[in-house]
C-alpha cells in the first residue's frame, strides 16, 4: 500500500512564495494529476518531493519514512521516481547504459547481466527494442521521453511523477505513454502526472490537484474540479462567466459527463 | 571470429609487442627513453579521461596530484632511512634488528648528529624506492579526496578556475619550502634500481633503460586494467551518468557525492603513482612540471586521442610524445631557417585547435568506435529476429 503524505509544505525563493501550505495525501495506486497555470509551483512541488530543494516548512512522508530531507538518491531508493520538464536522457549513453543506471543503483550487489532480460522486456514494452544499443543523442525527442519512463520501470518505485510527459511528442507515442501509465497504473503504481494537455490529463487521471499561486485550490475527481469556480478563475480570470462554457472547455478540456 | 575476440587479440599482440621492444631498442636508449616517457604521459592522460571524460570533472589539477605523489616519493627518500643502530636523537621506530629514522626537516640533521651515539660499523641505509612511491600514492589519494569534497558543488568553469588555484598553490609550495624541496633547483631522487637489478637472467646497472622501461609499462598496463574495469563496472556507468546530467542520475538512485569523490581519490592515485615513479626515473622533480604548459600538454593528448576513451587518451599521449621529439629537426626553406624545437609547439597547437574544431571525439577514439561499434544496430536486430523466431518455432 503506497502511502504518501504531503504535510504543510512550504516554500520561499527569496520574497517570493513559491508554495504555501500544500497539503495532500495518496494512498494506493492513484492516478493523480496535477495541474495549474504557469509559475503555479508544479515543479517545485515535483522538487520537494523528489529530494532536490528543501521545503521552507512542512514534511513529506512516504510509506512512513520522512523523505524531505533526504537527498534525491535516497528518496529515488525509498520508492519515489520522476521524470523531468526537460527530456534528460542520458545522450552520450546508449540506451542499455541509460537503463542499467537506475537498476544497478538500486541493487549495489547485482550486475549488469543480471538485468538484461529485464531491460528488454522494458523497451519491448516501449517498442524501442531494436535501439537497445543506439545512444540518447540519437533517438527522437519522443523516443528520449519513452527512455525515461523505461528507466523509472528499472528504478520500480512506488510513486512516479512525470512532469509534462505529453509534451511535444508525436501523437503515436503519446499512446503508447498513455498506456505506459495506464498498464503500470494497473499495476499497483500510483502516478502524480503535471500536464497542460487538459484533454488528455482530464481523461487519464482519476484525481485533479490543482495549484494557483502556490496553493492548492482544488483535489478532487476531475468532474468536479473542472466547474470548481476557483478553478475557473485560475484559468480564465474573472471573465469567466462572460466566457461560457465554450472558454471553459478550451481551457479546461471536454466534460466526460456531457460526452457519456 | 567475433569483433570482440579479435580485439582483444589485437590488444594482446600490442601487448606483447610492448613486453618485446627493449630487446630490439636495447641499443637505441633514446628511443627507450621516450619509449618510458611516453608510458608515463599515457598513464597521466587516460587518468585525465577518466576524471573529464568520462565523469566530467574537467579538472587543471592532474599534475599537481603527479606532483605530490613525486615530491612524497622524493621527500620520503631523502628524510627516511633505516639503521642498524639507534640514533638517539632523531624520530625512530625499532624494526627488528633496525631502525626506521625520520631525519628532521628543519636545524642541524639529527642523523649527522646521532653518528656520535652509534657505535662503530653502524650501518645506515637508503630504503628502496617502492616505500616511497607507495607513499607517494596515498598521499594522492588524500589529497585526490580533499579536492573532490571541495569542488563537490563547482561545475564545469568554477572548478576549472578551482583546480587551476590548487595546482598553482601546490606549485608555489615546492618552489618556497626550499629546506624541504630545494625549491626551483629540483629534488633528487635516487634511481629506481640504485643497486641495478637483474632482469631475464641478466644484470642491468642503474642507469639502464630496460628496468625503468618495465617498470612503467607493467604501471601503465595495471592502471589501465584498472581504469578499464572501472569504466565498464557500475562505476563506470555511474560516473557517466553524473557527466550527462547529475540531477537525473541522483534522481535514479546513483549516489552522485560518492562517485564524485571517488573518481578523484581513483585518478589523482594513478597520477601520483605516475608522477613518483618518472621522478626516480628522472632523478629529478622540479616545480616546473607544474606549469600550466604540462597540464595543457596532458589535456591536449586526452583530447586529441579522445577524450572519451582511456585507449584513445593512451594512444593519443603516445602518439603525441614520440611526434614531440621526432618533430625536433630543424629545416630550411629557401633563406628561412625552421626551428623546430620551438616551431613543433605551434603545429601541436594547431593541431589541438583543429581536433576541437572538427573531430571533438579526438583522433584515434573514432577509429576504435569503429571497430567496437560498426555494425551494432544490425546486430541487435538480428539478435531480435532470432529470438522472436526462436519463440514461435518453441511454440510451434
Amino acid at each position: 500500500m503506497i502511502e504518501l503524505d504531503v504535510n504543510h509544505i512550504k516554500k520561499n525563493f527569496g520574497g517570493l512564495q513559491a508554495l504555501n501550505d500544500v497539503t495532500f495525501k495518496v494512498r494506493g495506486p492513484e492516478l493523480i494529476g496535477l495541474i495549474g497555470p504557469n509559475g503555479a509551483g508544479k515543479t517545485t512541488l515535483t522538487n520537494i518531493l523528489d529530494g532536490l530543494i528543501r521545503p521552507s516548512s512542512g514534511t513529506v512522508y512516504l510509506n512512513g519514512r520522512r523523505i524531505d530531507t533526504l537527498p534525491p538518491y535516497q528518496v529515488a531508493r525509498a520508492g519515489l521516481g520522476r521524470t523531468f520538464q526537460v527530456t534528460r536522457a542520458f545522450r552520450r549513453m546508449t540506451v542499455l547504459e541509460n537503463l542499467m543506471v537506475p537498476a544497478l543503483a538500486m541493487h549495489p550487489t547485482a550486475r549488469q547481466h543480471d538485468f538484461l532480460d529485464k531491460a528488454m522486456e522494458v523497451l519491448k514494452f516501449l517498442t524501442m527494442d531494436h535501439l537497445v544499443n543506439e545512444y540518447g543523442r540519437a533517438l527522437s525527442g519522443g523516443q528520449q521521453k519513452l527512455l525515461e519512463l523505461g528507466r523509472l520501470l528499472m528504478l520500480d518505485p512506488d510513486l512516479i511523477i512525470l512532469d509534462e510527459p505529453f509534451a511535444g511528442v508525436h501523437p503515436k507515442l503519446m499512446e503508447i505513454i498513455y498506456e505506459y501509465i495506464t498498464t503500470v497504473n494497473a499495476q499497483g503504481k500510483a502516478f502524480i502526472i503535471i500536464s497542460h494537455d487538459m484533454e488528455t490529463i482530464f481523461t487519464l487521471s482519476r484525481r485533479l490537484l490543482v495549484l494557483n499561486f502556490g496553493e492548492l485550490i482544488a483535489d478532487g475527481d476531475p468532474d468536479v474540479v473542472r466547474h470548481d469556480p476557483a478553478v475557473i478563475e485560475a484559468y480564465l480570470g474573472e471573465e469567466e462567466e462572460e466566457a461560457g462554457p465554450a472558454m471553459v472547455e478550451t481551457y479546461l478540456g471536454k466534460d466526460k459527463r456531457q460526452d457519456a | 571470429m567475433n569483433r570482440t575476440k579479435w580485439l582483444w587479440g589485437l590488444a594482446a599482440a600490442v601487448g606483447l609487442l610492448l613486453i618485446a621492444a627493449p630487446a630490439l631498442l636495447e641499443s637505441y636508449p633514446y628511443i627507450m627513453h621516450i619509449a618510458i616517457v611516453a608510458f608515463f604521459y599515457a598513464i597521466l592522460a587516460s587518468s585525465w579521461s577518466l576524471l573529464a571524460g568520462y565523469a566530467g570533472q574537467f579538472s587543471f589539477g592532474h599534475m599537481a596530484f603527479m606532483a605530490i605523489g613525486a615530491y612524497t616519493a622524493g621527500i620520503f627518500g631523502k628524510y627516511v632511512r633505516l639503521t642498524t643502530a639507534p640514533t638517539g636523537v632523531c624520530s625512530e621506530i625499532p624494526m627488528g634488528n633496525h631502525w626506521l629514522v625520520l631525519v628532521n626537516f628543519f636545524g642541524d640533521n639529527c642523523l649527522e648528529l646521532g653518528k656520535a651515539n652509534m657505535p662503530v660499523g653502524t650501518l645506515i641505509y637508503r630504503l628502496p624506492a617502492l616505500p616511497g612511491i607507495i607513499l607517494g600514492i596515498i598521499m594522492g589519494g588524500i589529497f585526490g579526496l580533499l579536492v573532490g569534497v571541495l569542488v563537490l558543488r563547482l561545475r564545469r568553469t568554477y572548478l576549472a578556475l578551482f583546480t587551476i588555484g590548487f595546482s598553482e598553490i601546490v606549485r608555489v609550495t615546492f618552489n618556497a619550502e626550499i629546506d624541504i624541496t630545494n625549491g626551483p633547483n629540483g629534488l633528487e631522487l635516487a634511481p629506481l634500481f640504485p643497486n641495478g637489478v637483474h632482469l631475464f637472467g641478466f644484470y642491468f646497472n642503474s642507469a639502464n633503460k630496460i628496468p625503468p622501461y618495465y617498470v612503467m609499462l607493467m604501471l601503465f598496463l595495471v592502471s589501465m586494467a584498472v581504469m578499464y574495469w572501472l569504466s565498464i563496472s557500475r562505476f563506470g556507468l555511474f560516473i557517466r551518468s553524473i557527466r550527462e546530467d547529475e540531477e537525473a542520475a541522483a534522481a535514479l538512485g546513483v549516489h552522485i557525492v560518492r562517485y564524485k569523490v571517488l573518481v578523484f581519490v581513483v585518478t589523482s592515485m594513478i597520477a601520483a603513482a605516475a608522477g613518483a615513479v618518472e621522478a626516480h626515473y628522472i632523478g629529478v622533480i622540479t616545480p616546473n612540471i607544474l606549469l600550466i604548459l604540462q597540464m595543457s600538454l596532458v589535456i591536449s593528448m586526452a583530447v586529441i586521442g579522445g577524450l572519451e576513451s582511456l585507449v584513445g587518451a593512451a594512444i593519443g599521449a603516445i602518439i603525441i610524445e614520440f611526434a614531440l621529439e621526432f618533430l625536433r629537426t630543424s629545416f630550411t626553406i629557401g633563406p628561412i631557417v625552421v626551428d623546430m624545437t620551438t616551431w613543433r609547439l605551434v603545429f601541436f597547437g594547431l593541431l589541438l585547435m583543429l581536433t576541437l574544431r572538427f573531430w571533438t571525439n579526438g583522433l584515434i577514439y573514432p577509429i576504435i568506435q569503429r571497430l567496437t561499434r560498426s555494425g551494432v544496430a544490425e546486430e541487435t536486430v538480428a539478435m531480435r529476429q532470432a529470438a522472436v523466431e526462436g519463440a514461435v518455432e518453441g511454440q510451434g
